[in-house]
């Protein structure tokens, strides 16, 4: 059995008044890929942002229940939101390198903004993460080209880079192929695959043969509810709840 | 989406309607060649013909599955019924073998219909339990009714009983021919062989219904 890496207690979610997500209980796995799937608006991408405390960013949302990370409830008012953003990283469905800032700057700057100065470490890091990434060979000899001169896949591994370079432990995936083409899906999808051997993923897709493809467990919210969540060979094979069924077999979505 | 065929739905539909007519053509096999058994007359090379076509229509059904396991990534009751759907054709193509398995016997060796009463009277009730449960297999598949599904389960076990006793009861007697002997015993070897294979097919019915996998 793997250790839950994230333990989500009685979590509610609200734009305003409108409640999006409830009363969710949930434990992520380590070193996994979790994949959220549902249809538009059933409260997926709420839930991925309320993992590192991204939610609260936005004017008038405010959550309650818990999120414990490493035994600590990241809502605790001890917390420092930006700590556990560094802990629990996040990369988004289209691909936003910094446009002004080479592909070397778009990787180092989460230690630059950490104080880091040293030339040799911040040299270590840029090509550690950009190994982990996949992209490397590909960037290696010019480093100081715009990073929004790459591919889009090229784009969202950068991204994916410079989410690794703060040494996070968990990766939050908004639908990150979601702009990308098959190819560039392929390398993302291989790369998520590699990135859970060391790290805790956690991806919403549309895409649920991505899904399938990707994921050790999946979780079908629908109305802002947690209807269904388990191996994800138990959820594409003999899913349990009749909803979970009629969304997967495309009756409704 | 309710009201609204699935892009997939006319496949499953398809595969469903030869899997329908397979069933039909087995147990036309199967019943054809149980008269061969005990009467005298031959039905081999119209049974040949079938149990031929079946094997045509197992393949047709395995390419088809693949075909819409590539086009449309089946998943839960879609994928387990096209899996189901595709051992279910080599059930129904297995009924067919079976059938004309029997029928070479009963060329070769005149089956059973000149062998003694009780055996010719044992292979018929043998014969009409296995070919109920090829009926019962074909209209599980179907209706879909668990009253169906509780009959299988009980005439299998009769049947397996059966073909014990008839084993038994054989290697008792010393006054058999050998001609009787052979015929019969790969004839009852052959319904139980049949009567397996339905309950293979009621198993993967109930794994499309419920994802239920049963031993």
């Amino acid at each position: 059995m793997i250790a839950p890496k994230i333990k989500v207690e009685n979590l509610n979610a609200w734009f305003g008044t409108k409640q999006v997500l409830k009363n969710i209980n949930m434990e992520i796995k380590e070193k996994a890929v979790t994949a959220i799937i549902g249809p538009s608006g059933c409260g997926k991408t709420t839930f991925l942002r309320c993992l590192n405390r991204m939610h609260e960013i936005t004017p008038g949302a405010r959550v309650s229940g818990k999120v414990i990370f490493n035994g600590i409830n990241i809502y605790d008012k001890s917390v420092d939101p930006v700590m556990i953003r560094k802990k629990i990283g996040m990369v988004f469905q289209k691909p936003n390198p910094f446009p002004m800032m080479s592909i070397y700057d778009n990787v180092a700057i989460g230690l630059k903004l950490n104080g880091v100065r040293d030339k040799k470490t911040l040299d270590a890091v840029v090509r550690r993460s950009l190994e982990l990434a996949n992209l490397w060979d590909e960037v290696k000899d010019d480093l100081n080209r715009s990073g929004v001169s790459l591919s889009g896949g090229q784009q969202q591994r950068l991204c994916i880079a410079r989410a690794l370079a703060v040494e996070p432990e968990v990766l939050l995936m908004d639908e990150p192929c979601s702009a990308l083409d098959p190819i560039a899906t392929a390398k993302i999808e291989a790369l998520i695959r590699k990135l859970a051997e060391n790290y805790t993923v956690v991806i919403v897709t549309h895409n649920i043969q991505q899904a399938a493809r990707i994921s050790d467990y999946t979780a079908f919210f629908y109305l802002g509810e947690l209807i269904e969540y388990g191996s994800t060979k138990q959820i594409f094979e003999n899913p349990k709840h009749e909803l979970t069924r009629k969304y997967l077999t495309g009756e409704f979505g | 989406m309710r009201g609204v065929k699935r892009i997939i739905d006319p496949g499953l539909e398809e595969l469903s309607a030869t899997l329908n007519k397979m069933g039909e053509l087995a147990y036309y096999a199967v019943s054809t060649t149980l008269r061969e058994c005990v009467e005298d007359w031959s039905a081999y090379s119209k049974i040949r013909e079938i149990s031929d076509a079946l094997i045509l229509m197992a393949d047709y059904v395995e390419d088809k599955v693949f075909e819409l396991i590539v086009r449309f990534q089946p998943v839960a009751s879609d994928l387990r019924t096209i899996k189901s759907y595709m051992k279910i054709a080599y059930d129904f193509a297995r009924f067919g073998r079976y059938a004309l398995d029997m029928s070479y016997t009963s060329q070769k060796f005149h089956g059973v219909r000149n062998c003694e009463a009780w055996i010719t009277s044992y292979i018929k009730e043998m014969g009409e339990k296995t070919l109920n449960m090829v009926r019962l297999s074909i209209d599980f598949l179907r209706d879909r009714n668990p009253q169906l599904a509780e009959k299988i389960v009980q005439i299998e076990e009769e049947i397996d009983k059966m073909y014990f006793d008839f084993l038994d009861e054989l290697a008792r007697r010393s006054d058999t021919t050998i001609r009787c002997a052979v015929s019969s015993v790969l004839i009852v070897r052959y319904l139980e062989r049949i009567a397996d294979h339905a309950t293979y097919v009621y198993k993967s019915i109930i794994y499309i219904t419920t994802g239920q996998r049963l031993f």
